[in-house]
Order: C-alpha cells, then sequence, then structure tokens
C-alpha cells in the first residue's frame, strides 16, 4: 500500500497522464463529440484531407453495399497491390493488406496466398460491422498501399511503421515512431505487440523505445539499437501533424503518419483518443507538455494572436525538443 | 471549465445533501427501522368481562376501552360477543363499549381485543384541559385538617407541578394527625387519591384521575390509578403513592374520570380481567399494517406502496445502481477490464436466477463451448448474422442438455437457467470472441476473468439483503450515490493498474 502511494506521487512528479485525466481534462475538454464522424471514418478523414491538400494515400474505392463486392475486381484491376480497410475500424483491426498476385489468387504481406473470396468474405464482415466502433454497419476502404522507405528496414519486421504525434490544439506535444515486430503480426499497433520509438520533435532523431510497458533498446526480432536514428523529412511530418488540427477540429488527437518510399510523407489516420505508451517510449510524461501548451494559448489568446502550423511546430520543437542523449 | 467545476461540485454538493437529508428524515423523524431485522414490540390486550346475568331482564353493559389518542397505535381490535349488541361512543376523551342483549341468562362472558403497538403514531393532538376549579364542599373538623395540610403545601412549593407532588407526599404521610383524620383509617390508593382531590381543589388546582394499564406480560392486574392536571401547556401524571411524577412509558391510559371501568344493567358481579401479552414483529411490516389504522401514509409513497409483485421486481432493480456503482469503481480506480461497461452488471443479474457458484461454472463452461464453436464457424466464412444465429441456437442446445443431465444426476440448480440469463450468455460469447478477434485470445481471457470477477463482485453486493432492504427502504441514498458518480466523472487520478503500467519510469 505504502510504496503504491510512492508509485503515485513520483509518478505525478513527473507528470505521467493516466487515462483518467487523458479523458477528462483532454478528450472530454478539446474533443467535440460531433466532430469524432470526422476521424472515426476514414473515408472522411481522407476526403477532408484531400479538400485541405494534405498528403493520403490514394484512394482506389469503396464498397458500401453487400452488391457493391462485385466492384471489387474493377476496383483493384489496375493494382497488383493493395490494402482493404474498414472505414471506422478501430486498433487497426479487419485490415487487409495484399501485396502480390500468384496465379490468380492474392498474396497478403505475411506471404498467406487467398482467394478471391476470402477477401470477399472479408469486406462482407467489414460491412456488417464485425470491425467498427460499436458494431454498426460500416464501409470498406481499398486504398494504396505503403511502401515504407527502406530506412526503417533495420529496425522493422514486416508492416509498415507509422509515425504517431500527438496534437493538442494544433501544437505537436510528442511523437513517436511504432514499429511492427513478429508477435504484432506487421501491426503497428503497441497493444499489439509493436515497439514504440520516442522520436525528439527537433531533429527527428528517434531516442529509446517501449515494447509491452517496458523501455528497451533495442529490436527484438532484429536486434539493431532502436535509437539515434535520424528520421527523413522531419520538419515535414511536423506540419503536416500540425495542420491537422484545421483539418479536423479536434484539439486533442493522435496523427497517425507514414513515410512511403515515393511519396514521402502521408497521413494514415487521426485518432481521437490517442494511448498513454507513448509517454513510455520517450521516457517524459505528457502532463507537464500539455501544461505548457496551455499557458502559451492563453497567452496567445490574450493577445489575439492565432499562429500558423509552422509556428505552432517551431514552438514546439523549441520547448520540448533535444532532449539529452541517454548516457 | 472553472464555472462547469462550480456547477458540479454544486450539483453534487445539492443531491448529496438532499440524499442524506431524505433519509435522515425518513429514519429520525419517521422512525423507519434502517434494518429488517429490527423488531417492535406487538401488545395483544385481553379484557374478559364476567358478569352473572338476570334472568328474563335486558342486559346493558358499559365498559371503558383505550382512547386511541396516545403514543400508542392500534392495530386491530375486536370486540367478541354472542348475541349481543355492540356500540362504541366517545365522551370527555374516553371511548366506551356498550354491550347490550334483550335476554340473558346465567353466566356471561365477553371479550374485547386490543392489539397495539408504540410506533408510528401520528401528530400528537393538543392537549387541552380545565387550569382551574371550584373547591370542593367541605366542613367542620376536615376543613380545618384539610388548611392544616395546606399551609405547608403551599410554603414548600412553586408551582402547580411541585404543588401537586407536595400535596401528594404530606396526604402518603399516614403519621401526620391531620391525614389520619381525612383519610379515616383507609389507606387505599382509592381513597388517598379522594383526599389529594380535596386538598388540590380547595387550591383551585384542577385534577382528574387516570386508569391505565400495565403492559407487563402474564401478570394479573387491575387497573392503575394515577392522577393527573394540566399546566395550560401539557398533562402532568402523578403517581398518588409516591409522588413521582411523569407516566412509565408502559402505562396505557385505559380511561379518565371518577367512573367504575365497568357499569352494568340487568346483571350482577361484573368481573374483568387483563390478560397480556407481547410478542414480537419485523418492524416493517409492522409499519405496513400500522399503515392502514392511523393517518401516517408516509408508506403509502414510498416502493412499500406498490403491489407486492411490483415490490420484488423494484427489490431488484434498486440494486442495479450498486452493482453499476461496483463497475465504476472498479474500472475508472482500479483499471479492471471488462467486457463493455455494463454486460459485468447484466451477468450479475444473471447470477442472481442461477446463484454464483453454478453460474460461474455454466458461464465458463457454455462461453469455453460457445467460443470454440464459433472459431469453428470462422473458418466456413459466415456472415455475422447467420453466424451469430448458430451461435445462439447451439448455447440454448447447450444449456439444455445441461439441465437435463443435472436433472438426471438430481442437480436442481441446472434447471435455474432460464430466458435471461441465456440471452446474456450469447451476448457474451459473441462479444467475447470479437474482442478475441480484435485484440487476441490473450486480452480476450483477461477481459473475461475481468468481467467475471466484476459479475461476482457485484453480484455479492446487490445480494447483501441488509443493503437491499436498506436502499429500498430509503431510495433517496442513491441520490447520494449519484452525488460520488458525478465526482468520479471528473476523478483524474491514475488508475491502480496504470500505477503497474507506468513501473518502467521509475527503474532508473
Amino acid at each position: 500500500m505504502f510504496g503504491l502511494i510512492k508509485t503515485w506521487k513520483a509518478l505525478e512528479a513527473k507528470g505521467i497522464m493516466g487515462i483518467n485525466r487523458r479523458n477528462a481534462d483532454y478528450v472530454l475538454k478539446y474533443n467535440k463529440r460531433n466532430l469524432y464522424p470526422i476521424v472515426d471514418d476514414k473515408i472522411i478523414t481522407k476526403e477532408r484531407a484531400i479538400a485541405a491538400g494534405i498528403d493520403v494515400p490514394e484512394m482506389y474505392g469503396v464498397i458500401e453495399t453487400e452488391k457493391d463486392i462485385e466492384k471489387l475486381k474493377d476496383i483493384v484491376k489496375d493494382h497488383a497491390d493493395f490494402v482493404v480497410k474498414p472505414a471506422q475500424g478501430a486498433g487497426g483491426d479487419g485490415i487487409l493488406v495484399i501485396a502480390d498476385r500468384f496465379e490468380g489468387r492474392y498474396r497478403t504481406v505475411s506471404g498467406k496466398i487467398i482467394t478471391h473470396d476470402e477477401i470477399e468474405h472479408q469486406i462482407s464482415n467489414i460491412l456488417t460491422g464485425l470491425y467498427s466502433l460499436g458494431g454498426h454497419r460500416d464501409r470498406a476502404l481499398i486504398e494504396y498501399r505503403v511502401t515504407p522507405d527502406p530506412i526503417f528496414k533495420s529496425i522493422s519486421y514486416e508492416g509498415v511503421p507509422d509515425i504517431r504525434i500527438i496534437v493538442l490544439m494544433g501544437y505537436p506535444v510528442m511523437a513517436m515512431l511504432r514499429l511492427p515486430t513478429r508477435q504484432s503480426g506487421g501491426k503497428a499497433n503497441l497493444h499489439q505487440g509493436a515497439i514504440g520509438v520516442g522520436v525528439d520533435l527537433a531533429t527527428g532523431i528517434t531516442l529509446r523505445g517501449t515494447w509491452l510497458n517496458n523501455k528497451i533498446t533495442k529490436h527484438p526480432d532484429t536486434t539493431n539499437a532502436v535509437d539515434g536514428v535520424q528520421l527523413p523529412n522531419w520538419d515535414g511530418f511536423m506540419t503536416l501533424a500540425a495542420g491537422c488540427y484545421e483539418l479536423c477540429g479536434l484539439g486533442y488527437i493522435g496523427v497517425d503518419m507514414v513515410l512511403d518510399e515515393e511519396k514521402g510523407p502521408l497521413i494514415l489516420e487521426l485518432n481521437a483518443r490517442p494511448g498513454l505508451n507513448i509517454q513510455i517510449a520517450n521516457d517524459c510524461g505528457l502532463t507537464h507538455r500539455a501544461h505548457a501548451v496551455e499557458t502559451r494559448l492563453e497567452e496567445l489568446k490574450a493577445k489575439g494572436i492565432k499562429e500558423t502550423p509552422e509556428e505552432r511546430v517551431k514552438f514546439a520543437q523549441e520547448l520540448f525538443g533535444h532532449v539529452p542523449p541517454h548516457a | 471549465m472553472r464555472a462547469l467545476t462550480l456547477h458540479l461540485k454544486v450539483l453534487i454538493f445539492l443531491l448529496v445533501t438532499l440524499g442524506i437529508a431524505i433519509t435522515a428524515y425518513q429514519i429520525f423523524i419517521l422512525g423507519i427501522p434502517v434494518t429488517e431485522d429490527e423488531t417492535d414490540d406487538l401488545w395483544n390486550i385481553d379484557a374478559k368481562v364476567e358478569f352473572q346475568a338476570n334472568p328474563r331482564e335486558p342486559v346493558k353493559l358499559q365498559m371503558y376501552v383505550p382512547p386511541l389518542n396516545q403514543e400508542f397505535v392500534s392495530l386491530n381490535e375486536s370486540f367478541i360477543s354472542n348475541n349481543y349488541g355492540v356500540s362504541i361512543n366517545r365522551a370527555d376523551g374516553n371511548r366506551r363499549v356498550t354491550w347490550s342483549a334483550r335476554r340473558a341468562s346465567g353466566n356471561q362472558t365477553l371479550y374485547y381485543r386490543l392489539v397495539l403497538t408504540k410506533r408510528y403514531s401520528g401528530e400528537q393532538t393538543k392537549a387541552t384541559g380545565p387550569i382551574f376549579r371550584d373547591s370542593l364542599p367541605v366542613e367542620g373538623a376536615e376543613k380545618i385538617a384539610a388548611e392544616a395540610l395546606l399551609s405547608p403545601i403551599r410554603q414548600h412549593s412553586a408551582d402547580v407541578e411541585t404543588f401537586i407532588s407536595e400535596a401528594i407526599k404530606r396526604v402518603n404521610n399516614v403519621n401526620d394527625d391531620n391525614v389520619r383524620l381525612l383519610l379515616g383509617g383507609d389507606s387505599a390508593t382509592a381513597n388517598k387519591a379522594r383526599v389529594i382531590d380535596l386538598l388540590l381543589s380547595i387550591a383551585h388546582v384542577p385534577m382528574e384521575r387516570v386508569h391505565t394499564v400495565r403492559l407487563l406480560s402474564d401478570v394479573a392486574q387491575t387497573p392503575e390509578l394515577w392522577l393527573r392536571s394540566f399546566n395550560g401547556d401539557k398533562w402532568l401524571y402523578f403517581n398518588p403513592e409516591t409522588g413521582e411524577q411523569g407516566l412509565p412509558q408502559d402505562r396505557l391510559v385505559w380511561w379518565t374520570g371518577d367512573e367504575p371501568l365497568v357499569s352494568l344493567e340487568g346483571g350482577r358481579n361484573p368481573q374483568v380481567t387483563f390478560t397480556l401479552n407481547s410478542s414480537e414483529m419485523n418492524a416493517i411490516r409492522l409499519a405496513k399494517l400500522t399503515d392502514a389504522n392511523t393517518d401516517a401514509d408516509f408508506l403509502e409513497y414510498s416502493l412499500y406502496g406498490l403491489p407486492l409483485q411490483t415490490q420484488q421486481t423494484y427489490q431488484i432493480m434498486i440494486m442495479i445502481p450498486i452493482g453499476v456503482l461496483v463497475i465504476l469503481i472498479l474500472r475508472n480506480l482500479g483499471g479492471l477490464q471488462t467486457l463493455g461497461t455494463f454486460t459485468p452488471v447484466l451477468i450479475a443479474l444473471a447470477f442472481r436466477e442461477t446463484q454464483i457458484g453454478f453460474g460461474i461454472i455454466l458461464f465458463t463452461v457454455i462461453t469455453a463451448l460457445g467460443l470454440s464453436l464459433r472459431s469453428y464457424l470462422e473458418h466456413l466464412k459466415l456472415q455475422m448474422l447467420p453466424r451469430l444465429s448458430v451461435v445462439l441456437t447451439f448455447v440454448v442446445v447447450l444449456i439444455a442438455i445441461i439441465s437435463l443431465f443435472s436433472h438426471k444426476l438430481g442437480l436442481e440448480r441446472g434447471l435455474s437457467v432460464s430466458l435471461f440469463p441465456m440471452v446474456i450468455l450469447t451476448m457474451t460469447i459473441e462479444r467475447l470472441s470479437i474482442t478475441w478477434e480484435e485484440r487476441g485470445g490473450g486480452h480476450a481471457f483477461k477481459v473475461a476473468v475481468g468481467t467475471l470477477i466484476a459479475a461476482s463482485l457485484s453480484f455479492m453486493l446487490m445480494n447483501i439483503p441488509e443493503l437491499t432492504y436498506f436502499i429500498f427502504t430509503f431510495p433517496a441514498v442513491l441520490l447520494i450515490m449519484v452525488g460520488f458518480m458525478l465526482a468520479m466523472g471528473r476523478y483524474r487520478g491514475y488508475r491502480l493498474t496504470e500505477l503497474f503500467r507506468f513501473k518502467a519510469f521509475l527503474k532508473d
């Protein structure tokens, strides 16, 4: 009991944000309920992003009804590789990534060969709402398959590593590189076993990481060190993330981005309830940073100034960046 | 944000205050018992009247019965008599029953039975009485003796109360010559009362005789004489033997005045015997009984005013918030992962029908079998609705089989699975399998165990009879709970599991 109180005090001193605080002070306060569909439905997010000129993976087609499933063949006929996603899926569930064709069948990224019927069954499942939040009817989205930049080859196992940046009122406050592992089955979700690696906001150089709530320094599959890697085009990522506030209007979001070999930084999806393990990855609490942004917002409000995404990125990088490397 | 916080605080304060106030009102003002086990004494008083009827003569017997305007409440009153007409009339704050018959002969026995209790009396009526009266006529030696007694009484008293007790004390001092003269050698209580009455009347202090019955089981007794006087505000009672003031709690006023208990025409030797016995009764049942006999109709607007069948349903329903509170605490404070938010409460409700031990086994077995069926169906690539239907049918068949077997084995428990638990079982299987697919087997297992723990805990809390009684009787407690839930809505601290989740931070 005494030990728990001590842990509590220590965590509080470090500014570690818990689920209750995240929900009460940030998600409920800054995220208006009526704006949720924008981030919960990937098709709407994509349409908004295209309208705002923000880069997203190209959309090949949308399947809305069982009848539409017939159109799948037409939609994918020009594309050897593609991704099938539920529009309202959560946590990367129900995503099917086709890497190649093989004698009239399809090969997934993990090398499994599946038939056209199996893809149709998967889409049918998506439509009945199996993967959607709350089990509502859903739409299936077929889109461009991102080819990760080779920079990640040494520290990633299959799948597509993505970059998650927490953005509070348009200010990036913390960033993390999410690397799939053998255990996560190529998915970049931490609760499925992917690694989270902290990223210095100013430089884009990776820090140490977290895996299953522990701190780590090496990738468990490749055993290469995860820290000290320079992410290319870092300022591009930061500006992209900061701009998402204007895109969706939600004040506290996690922006998931990928670095495509050819197309550069792309927005994958937005998350209105971003997880808290990013704190372990960065070895830093979110609360202090969030308070700093809130103070800044009040100062600006008093002066009547509104900052552009570039200015916000600059502020965040100066304040939160240049984390001293571990000894 | 700050205004909102204030708003919330005020709301919580209001709800909690209201809840406490209503509950306190119910407990302290209305006197509703806090636990179901609390019992009250129930008094059964039988007055048996025996007399010899004169042949060929109409009989009319009048007897005083308690006026029922005291702290006691009558639950039942009956007049048992063969061939007698019964009528009751009130006069001067007394009640009198009249038994009458045209013809009667030989030994006659009449019964008067009263069942009463102390609780749940309505508002006391304002007492009124005379505060002045004329002196009784007294002459010669007695007058001198009385006045000789009165002057020290006057000196030693300050008001009506002390005057009366002083007078009683003097009259009980039989060594005093004046007293001896006035008593005339008869030191019976009635005679003392007469002398006290005389003394008081000379001082113009009104006095009334009160005949009481003592609430004491299995002791033969005759009505006990007390004196009372009105001091302008309330009646003061005095024991004519000791001067002791105040009527003890166990005395029931039967009638007041100078007349005897029974008056009889057309008969002789009337005799009244009192038999008392007490029994205990569940306080709330008693309250319900009392309710019909008094104007204290507070229970009318409580949940006890509902028909019995509905009451039973509500006794279950009103415990749901308790279950919800348990889930809230386990999830938001403890960080326990459960299947959905309120599924555990539903499972807890299902446990009511199956009992907890058997319920846990049943749930585990059927959920495990259901899940394996579902994973088999997964291979067949069925759509969601048909697959759900198959699972549901399978669960029904499985439960039927379990019931059949347990019945053959003589375990009646197996038959307890009814519609409600079955629906919940199916739902649980479906949701668990979705969790399994989305988050993997480990997570699904964790969630299932969490759900069972939460369900068992809520079941245990929801089934404490004392708690059920308390909340059913004092539903305002729910307001206090809502206050707590509102406060939880702004809880920002860590969850217990987070202390372990973020342990990595402390490992430097």
